[in-house]
């Protein structure tokens, strides 16, 4: 019904195959264009279905079947159920992987049939694939450790070992695609997602690939689930943000991969290009480990820095996907982002977080893939759960109900352990200006320091 | 790659502390295959007889960083917030614990390690196996997450405007140079700290011993270094000392031919990495007066990556192996290759060669680190004259 809804709306530019010659921006810089997507989630596999469980808000929060957690008090995790590598993988990489990178190489294979690729359009030097993570192939190190304490030294499992590492996903994904450019893993936590695809779009900007792999995995792992019971971060069975009596979050796990495209190379293939990635905002709290800064300083530099990059105003922004845990302090931060970047102009908002949970290093690219689903159909996916408003929380969101608007222009926030901040625009191609290597002077608060920067020779001229 | 000024160098390694000690080390380090074995003090090795490992010695975090505040960190943390603070210092952006050039929004860190959470994720599994998860010390749960050292990192050194973590095992250090000179190039920052760090742990040791990756030459090692990286404009325009330059970057990942092998070591990567380094510098081969390699004594990784620096430079090229007094820092490798670089640019001659001839000046150096996976990156670095 949604789906129907969203066919009668009307967005501003209509999507359409990129046929004309390529248009460069400033300097010579390539647009970079996300022409397919693939997801592994809790609520289906593959964009469709995804997006069809999120829009409909069917919840993929259900009771942990991979390892015994009634001892935690906390029970409930977005954990992927229908998911069978078999399906997905060949036979050697079935030997060859762990669960996070089964998932990831299923969800990259996903995303480049979604793009129209075969096998073998890829192979090269100018592919490169960068993803993100937090813990990688944490059940293989689980394993190896559980080996190591039931029997020793010697009951370590040596075939296990070079499984182990999140320098792996990129790896795996390469040699299935011939891949020969970069491969590079950005652990950048909560973060990675997003830190993984503005890297990525930098990467093809600067001339450096054609075509880059990116987003993120993460696994449902006991001990990740034991330590955010221990730090108290835990909901009960279901993740409520930006609700006054919000209790936590849910751990989810998942994988959502993006395939990034210059322009020339989408114009070269007649590639139709799903969203354009426009620019990104990176900073750091430098205040506690796992804690948001209170007065969210360094996140609304991100956000602020990621309009600047796009070249577009706070007022262009139709939506933004929050990170929106559902913990107390990461709500009420983002909410002061929202009221510092955008002001009296309230956005809509919504957390797919209280529908998959909290995915960690994948959460930002599961979200990335929501946010160019947005763009294509116009659906704000809900979040679900919301029942009491919270003053503390004053945010337009988008709750328990998809809504269907304008949604030329999308932020996706993120915060992370470490206190990484980082935001991305996704945009409908067509709507942004030229892309720009760096923010205009005078464009935002934090420029350099050395006016003399300004006039540098750059790398994207050298390119 | 725009030339990206050195101005400054952190450094924890097995030779020494601090720039000038980790200098001096290098005029006459003494090759692990030679050393005599010392008492491994990072962890319980009473089940490891005959264990070497080339760890940071007599390293006292407290030295530097004050007795507070330490008690949750692990030791990969604690090193790479000391070498931070050393690069900080040695750079001339902070004296006395405060900023004196630049501010906190514009400096940042970028940097690699390959297995930095292994020893909170062991440790918590032994508490949560033997224990009960309920009793997971949840204050030391974020070190089970592989950027929580840089995290930390920048809470102790106040670096705002931004922080990378990367994780390519041996490539990581290198690949942190390609990284930080994209977000220095589109102006996120004045100023980043980059390299990589890697912490000795029993697991770590256990799993390289159990894949019969030690060996009389082979040795792991451990460290943190951390270059402070900045363009040129702006480390002339505050006046700082500028040791040496980055000039080029290159990577390069290449498949087995047959499927099944995982770890897999590839000259035809790095021949790739090393030719688009050197055109990324716009450098001729000749023009490479020493190779900071990453050979460590595992005969088909060294066969790979001294064949490969061979094909592009010649079977005359000098090429050295800090590994072999250093150990194999994984994701702090490409760090300390970078590191020795910047000895041998301030006149330290280049030690034990392992391939080639002394130069008579070093001026331009080729630092390159061979991935376990089929990866392969190299830099260039030149002298500042």
């Amino acid at each position: 019904m949604l789906v129907a809804r969203a066919q009668r709306y009307k967005p501003a530019v209509q999507p359409q195959a990129v046929t004309s010659g390529v248009s460069v921006g400033e300097r010579g810089l390539s647009r970079v264009y996300i022409t397919g997507v693939g997801v592994v989630s809790s609520i289906g596999l593959g964009k469709a279905e995804y997006f069809a469980s999120l829009a409909e808000g069917r919840s993929g929060i259900s009771p942990v079947e991979s390892f015994d957690a009634s001892g935690l008090g906390r029970e409930y995790a977005g954990e992927v159920k229908q998911f069978h590598a078999k399906d997905h993988l060949t036979a050697a990489e079935l030997r060859r992987t762990g669960r996070c990178s089964a998932m990831t190489l299923a969800a990259a294979r996903m995303a480049i049939r979604d793009a129209g690729l075969g096998d073998g359009d890829l192979s090269g030097g100018r592919t490169a694939v960068v993803l993100g993570t937090t813990m990688g192939e944490a059940n293989i190190i689980a394993d190896l450790d559980h080996r190591w304490i039931k029997s020793g030294p010697t009951g370590i499992k040596r075939a296990l070992l070079p499984k182990y590492g999140s320098t792996l996903l990129p790896i795996h994904v390469a040699r299935a695609i011939g891949a020969q450019g970069m491969v590079l893993t950005l652990p950048a936590a909560c973060a990675a997602g997003n830190y993984a695809i503005g890297f990525a779009a930098d990467l093809i900007r600067a001339g450096r690939a054609d075509v880059v792999i990116a987003g993120a995995s993460e696994i449902l792992q006991e001990l990740q689930f034991s330590g955010f019971v221990r730090l108290a971060a835990m909901a009960q069975n279901r993740c409520q943000p930006f609700d006054l009596n919000r209790q936590g979050l849910i751990v989810g796990e998942g994988s959502g991969l993006l395939v990034l495209e210059s322009e020339a190379h989408a114009v070269r293939r007649g590639a139709v290009p799903q969203a354009e990635v426009g620019g990104y905002g990176l900073s750091c709290d430098a205040y506690h480990i796992t804690r948001p800064h209170p007065d969210a300083t360094g996140s609304i530099q991100a956000m602020k820095d990621a309009i600047a990059f796009s070249g577009i105003a706070a007022n262009d922004v139709d939506f933004v996907n929050a990170h929106g845990t559902g913990t107390r302090a990461n709500d009420t931060a983002e909410a002061k982002v929202m009221r510092a970047v955008f002001g009296d102009h309230q956005v809509p908002i919504s957390s797919v977080k209280s529908t998959i949970g909290h995915c960690m290093g994948a959460s930002s690219a599961l979200e990335a893939v929501a946010c160019v689903m947005t763009i294509e159909t116009g659906i704000y996916p809900p979040t679900i759960g919301y029942e009491t408003p919270d003053p503390d929380c004053d945010v337009m969101l988008v709750a328990n109900t998809a809504r269907v608007g304008k949604a030329d222009v999308v932020l996706n926030n993120s915060l992370a352990f470490g206190g990484y901040n980082a935001v991305t625009c996704f945009a409908r191609p067509g709507v942004l200006p030229p892309p720009q290597w760096r923010i205009p002077d005078g464009s935002h608060d934090r420029a350099p320091a050395s006016a003399i920067l300004a006039r540098s020779p750059s790398l994207a001229e050298s390119a | 790659m725009q030339p990206r000024a050195v101005t400054g160098l952190g450094v924890v390694s097995a030779i020494g502390i601090g720039r000038e000690p980790f200098f001096r080390a290098l005029r006459d380090p003494v090759p692990l295959a030679d050393a005599p074995r010392r008492p491994i003090e990072s962890f319980d090795a009473t089940a490891y007889p005959g264990a070497i490992v080339a760890e940071a010695l007599h390293f006292d975090p407290t030295r530097y960083l004050g007795d507070k505040g330490l008690r949750t960190l692990d030791r990969l943390t604690k090193m790479l917030v000391v070498a931070a603070r050393l690069a900080m210092v040695d750079a001339g952006f902070k004296k006395d614990g405060l900023y004196v050039h630049s501010s906190p929004e514009r400096v940042g860190i970028c940097c690699s390690n390959a297995y930095g959470s292994l020893e909170a994720i062991t440790e918590l599994d032994r508490v949560a196996k033997l224990e009960d998860a309920r009793y997971i010390n949840p204050a030391k749960f974020p070190n089970t997450v592989s950027n929580s050292a840089s995290g930390y990192a920048s809470i102790w050194e106040d670096l705002r405007a931004l922080n990378v973590a990367v994780s390519d095992g041996n490539c990581g250090a290198l690949d942190a140079t390609a990284c930080a000179d994209i977000y220095l190039d589109s102006l996120r920052a004045d100023a980043l700290l980059v390299g990589g760090a890697e912490a000795m742990s029993e697991a770590l040791y256990l799993a390289f011993c159990r894949l019969g990756a030690l060996r009389r030459v082979a040795r792991l090692g451990e460290g943190a270094a951390l270059l402070a990286v900045e363009p040129m404009e702006h480390a002339r325009a505050r006046g700082a000392r500028v040791r040496a330059t980055l000039t080029g970057y290159g990577t390069a990942f290449v498949a087995p031919e047959t499927e099944e092998p995982l770890i897999f070591a590839s000259g035809e990567a790095m021949e790739h990495a090393i030719l688009a380094a050197l055109g990324d510098s716009e450098a001729e081969p000749g023009e490479i007066d020493v190779v900071a390699s990453s050979l460590s004594g595992l005969a088909p990784f060294d066969d790979a990556e001294s064949g490969a620096i061979r094909r592009v430079l010649g079977d005359s090229a000098a090429i050295a192996a800090p590994k072999h007094y250093l150990g194999e820092t994984l994701g702090a490798g490409g760090a300390m290759g970078m590191a020795t670089a910047l000895a041998w640019f301030d006149g330290v001659p280049p030690a034990h060669l392992v391939a080639g001839s002394l130069p008579s000046a070093t001026k331009t150096v080729l630092v390159t680190s061979m991935g376990f996976y089929g990866n392969a990156s190299a830099v260039v670095m030149r002298r500042a004259d």
